[in-house]
């Protein structure tokens, strides 16, 4: 099972991590390890973050003022930092979702024509 | 985020990091045993998922960190460490830069005090100062026509310039005037000032008690009032709060005191009065031939919008309208304009003696730094393996020059600090050698360690640090890590192009300080000319002060006359003293002149400028003068007692006025009259009266170093008394017991007169060098101060490289070298760098005496002397000796001890 988790791991770049926190706590604050599985949930278990990279980009986040952290209290009672999308950082996702969208359909475009040149 | 918030926030984010990481984990465990895993299992599993923990906190710190600053804070560090480590290289070279910057932030703090400071009044930006001055003169700069302005003239412009908020005037302080203040307790001759009645506003001083004066009390008749500067008021009238109303004599005439002004104020920080009065113009100062008095300082505030350059162009307008309508007195007379602190670099001709001091201790610290250098390289030398291993660790080469540079700055610091305390010392003792004249009294009771000086000795530490740790680092970010690690000292040819710099650096402190060392003998030589060369008089043993007669007794010559007689019969009287006089002006002191005009002879043109022409020095004495002085009367005779006011006028020459007036002739028995500067007859009333010439007299300076004798005349004073006289006694032994003899002598013919300035002539004539023994002095031990550290530096440098060489030495040896050739050796090899480093001083040197000449004037020195020949050989041989020892020891190396060597 190692194994298969190691080829699959996709290697994310430092900024595609940030921008998948922000929008994870778009949907509300959570903590560390709640940021960590629904990364994996949502992306189907593609994504299978490193999860020690997340505290370095949490950190990253909290520098630049995009998100807050405060004590709380998890669901079973058991005390733990709480993330939380700042103002600013709701208008910064906003801008990188659109970066990365640009990113991505320029690269498709350069893929398709080799997928089709390939197929026929 | 700021620097202080992000610093605090780390703190807190950091700490709890272990604790959310162990959370984290704990909750992925969790998991997995929800899962189904066993408790084990899901923990391990947890972890692997996680990662490198320690990673993950290491990269989480990176983001808090600051970057450069950290950097920095972590390289001093260690750099502090380093330097800890190894205490001797480190207690050398902070010693070093101390020295070096210690001589340097000592003469920037004359520097600054003399020519930087600004004068404790309002905004001294917009303070000008106006002068008078000569348009046309042959020869000069603009400086030297610059004059006091006269009373019309300054009343004129004052009204007639719109350039300023307010114009005030105030007795030049040229005229050095003191006044009697007298009244209750002993009488005493304080510095004064006349001024306007708006000249305090002008400068823009609040008094401390009291008030400054009122519009109007410059007028005749309102202006018995008087100001007291405030350590005046402490010490006669013991800060007594009361002392407003009270009245005090000044001159014989009652004033009423009617403020106190704070001690820091002076006018432009030079003249140190402590009392002053109102300037009420007399009628004959008011008239026309007036203008040609002149005579005051005259200040202006400008209005807010005007510039130095529209001011300038006003009062040149100004003056030329006033020559056009009084062409006798002001024709080619303008006016000059300059704010306070041009005046200040003008007026102080110390700037150029300044130049070369900065430039002595400048050379000093380049010779420093480069010692420096040379022992950072040697350092560097060893540490070569650390470097190579960081480097191939995965250090940046620039991250290792910067913790070198680190280190470098670290020493700076050091050195700086060790430097201010070298420096505070320094200035205790120039305190105590600026004694010559008031003015440089009160220079050094202004010499302290100011802001000035404090930026500017961390400027230079920083400076400093860079310059001799550049090259250092430079060298070390540009050696290959593999060749360093697979070198050993065995290889013979150990980093060759290190040596060469250091080589370099070794030749240029040699040339620096041979350049030095010429220039300072120079100086030397000079003030030892001055000193030895043709005294004129013998001043051992002579006791001089100074009386100024005051009250209303002493207004007529007669009555002057009288008491002088009185106290040198007193003085006569004692055992101790051999022989007295009195005279208007002591030698070796810048004398008054006066007009004269030969029997026989055309007077010069009329408007020819050239006083030496028209004037000579003018001494009125009594007849022991020449035997108090034992100036020798080569021809003719002396004055006598029978040469009083009744007899025939008088006068003897010296041999200076016989050679340049009666070239080929004989000057006895003809006449000359003569006209003393400021006295009544100038002003154009009766003629004075044709004296005959009876003697010659030798010549004397009028001060120390004078190049060329100047013409002097001398008349009995009883036949031309004056007021203000110095007395002159020749004791039987040493003088210093006498003075209070000398005072009761006065005291018995009149208890209200003050005697100041208690000198013996030694001291007169040393003052009136006015520095040039300190300047030789400065110049000497800077000099001394560098070859020392030159000598050093070699010594290092030699013995540093013999070290690295001992292998090599063992070998030779080992194969047969005697003693004497390894000695030969490394000599030879050194050589070659002194011989290079003191050509090329030699070189700069011979352009010195040129300069030294050009700077000064009254200088003596020759060009060929032999100080440009024997400085190169002295710097020779003391590189010589400092190689010696070094080669000696290698020499004496032990063949197998050195092969071991490793």
């Amino acid at each position: 099972m190692s194994t298969q988790n190691e080829l699959e791991r996709i290697e994310l770049l430092q900024g595609t991590l940030d921008l998948l926190i922000l929008r994870t706590l778009l949907l509300g604050p959570a903590h560390g390890h709640a940021i960590a599985k629904a990364i994996e949930m949502r992306s189907e278990d593609v994504l299978q973050v490193e999860q020690g990279s997340l505290y370095p980009a949490l950190h990253r986040l909290i520098k630049r003022g995009w998100i807050s952290v405060q004590e709380g209290t998890s669901e079973n009672n058991r005390r733990a930092k709480f993330y939380r999308l700042t103002a600013r950082g709701r208008r910064q996702l906003t801008v990188e979702t659109g970066k990365w969208e640009k990113l991505a359909g320029a690269i498709a475009r350069i893929l398709l024509p080799a997928e089709q040149e390939g197929e026929s | 985020m700021n620097l202080w918030s992000r610093f605090f926030r780390r703190q807190r984010m950091m700490d709890s990091l272990d604790q959310d990481i162990r959370d984290f984990i704990e909750r992925e465990t969790q998991d997995n045993i929800a899962r189904g895993m066993a408790p084990d299992e899901a923990h391990y599993a947890a972890l692997h998922k996680f990662g490198n923990v320690t990673r993950v906190k290491e990269d989480t710190r990176e983001v808090w960190t600051f970057g450069w600053l950290e950097q920095l804070w972590r390289d001093i560090r260690f750099g502090l460490r380093a330097l800890v480590k190894s205490p001797g290289f480190t207690a050398v070279a902070v010693l070093t830069l101390g020295l070096g910057i210690g001589v340097n932030s000592t003469i920037f703090s004359v520097v600054s005090t003399m020519l930087l400071r600004m004068p404790p009044v309002h905004d001294p930006d917009r303070l000008m100062v106006l002068f008078s001055r000569k348009l046309g003169a042959t020869g000069g700069s603009e400086d030297a026509n610059r004059s006091p302005v006269s009373p019309p003239d300054f009343l004129d412009w004052r009204a007639q310039a719109t350039a300023y908020s307010g114009i005030a005037a105030a007795t030049s302080f040229e005229n050095d005037s003191k006044v009697t203040l007298s009244g209750g307790s002993e009488p005493e001759r304080v510095p004064n000032g006349e001024v306007s009645a708006n000249y305090f506003d002008v400068l823009g001083v609040s008094p401390v008690l009291g008030r400054s004066f009122l519009p109007g009390e410059d007028q005749p008749g309102r202006d018995r009032v008087a100001l007291l500067r405030a350590d005046l008021w402490n010490r006669r009238f013991g800060s007594d709060p009361h002392v407003l109303g009270r009245t005090v004599k000044v001159n014989g005439e009652t004033y009423t005191v009617v403020g106190v002004m704070p001690d820091t104020f002076r006018q432009l920080w030079m003249f140190p009065e402590q009392l002053w009065i109102p300037l009420a113009f007399t009628p004959a100062q008011l008239g026309p031939a007036a203008r040609s008095q002149r005579s005051l300082s005259v200040y202006g505030r400008l209005k807010p919008v005007v510039t130095d350059a529209q001011a300038r162009s006003e009062l040149d307008t100004i003056a030329r309208r006033i020559a056009a309508t009084n062409p006798a007195t002001n024709k080619d007379w303008g006016a000059s304009v300059l704010t306070v602190q041009q005046y200040a670099i003008q007026e102080s001709n110390a700037g150029t003696a300044l130049a070369f001091l900065m430039a002595a201790v400048g050379f000093v610290l380049l010779i420093a730094c480069a010692n420096l250098a040379n022992l950072l390289l040697a350092r560097n030398a060893n540490r070569q393996r650390e470097f190579a291993i960081r480097v191939a660790l995965g250090a940046g080469r620039l991250r290792v020059a910067c913790q070198l540079l680190a280190e470098c700055l670290l020493l700076g610091l050091l050195g700086g600090g060790l430097g201010l305390l070298f420096a505070a010392w320094g200035l205790h003792l120039l305190r105590g050698a600026f004694d010559w004249n008031e003015w440089s009294i009160l220079i050094s009771e202004q010499l302290s360690l100011d802001r000035n000086v404090l930026l500017f000795t961390i400027a230079v530490s920083a400076a400093t640090a860079l310059l001799f740790g550049l090259a250092p680092a430079f060298q070390i970010s540009r050696r290959d890590p593999n060749a360093s690690l697979k070198e050993s000292s065995r290889s013979a040819t150990v980093g060759r192009e290190r040596h060469r710099l250091q080589n370099l650096l070794v030749a240029g402190q040699l040339a620096l300080s041979l350049v030095l060392l010429v220039g300072a003998g120079l100086f030397v030589e000079n003030f030892i000319e001055e000193m030895h060369a043709r005294p004129g008089m013998n001043p051992h043993h002579v006791l001089t002060a100074s009386v100024a007669l005051a009250g209303a007794a002493y207004k007529t010559p007669a009555r002057q006359a009288e008491f002088f007689e009185s106290v040198l019969r007193n003085l006569e009287k004692s055992s101790e003293v051999e022989s007295a006089a009195v005279t208007n002006n002591l030698p070796y002191t810048f004398p008054g002149r006066a007009k004269f005009l030969i029997e026989g002879q055309a007077p010069p043109p009329a408007g020819d400028q050239d006083w030496r022409l028209t004037f000579a020095g003018y001494f009125a004495v009594s007849p022991d003068y020449f035997r108090v002085t034992q100036i020798p009367v080569r021809e003719g005779r002396e004055f006598s007692r029978a040469d009083d006011a009744n007899s025939a006028p008088v006068v003897i020459v010296n041999e200076a006025f016989a050679r340049k007036f009666f070239p080929n002739q004989n000057p006895l028995g003809h006449y000359l009259r003569l006209t003393p500067d400021g006295s009544p007859a100038e002003a154009g009333t009766t003629p004075p009266p044709w004296r005959e010439i009876v003697g010659v007299a030798g010549d004397v300076d009028e001060y120390v170093g004078q190049a060329n004798w100047r013409p002097q005349v001398f008349v009995p004073f009883r036949q031309q008394p004056e007021g203000a006289m110095s007395l002159m006694v020749r004791l039987r032994s040493e003088t210093t017991t006498f003075a209070a003899s000398l005072r009761q002598a006065v005291w018995s013919v009149d208890k209200d007169q003050p005697v100041t300035d208690l000198r013996t002539m030694d001291r007169v004539v040393r003052d009136s060098g006015q520095g040039d023994d300190i300047m030789a002095e400065l110049m000497g031990a800077f000099a001394a101060i560098a070859l020392v550290m030159a000598a050093v530096g070699i010594y290092g440098l030699i013995a540093y490289l013999v070290g690295r060489r001992t292998h090599e030495v063992g070998v030779r040896k080992a194969l047969g070298a005697r003693r004497r050739e390894v000695l030969w050796l490394v000599l030879y090899g050194s050589m070659r760098m002194v011989l290079a480093g003191v050509g090329l001083g030699f070189l700069v040197s011979l352009a010195m005496p040129r300069l030294v000449l050009a700077s000064f004037h009254d200088v003596h020195i020759s060009h060929s002397s032999w100080i440009l020949a024997g400085t190169p050989l002295a710097v020779i041989l003391v590189a010589l000796v400092a190689c010696y020892f070094p080669a000696r020891r290698a020499s004496r190396v032990e063949p197998m001890a050195a092969l071991r060597f490793e």
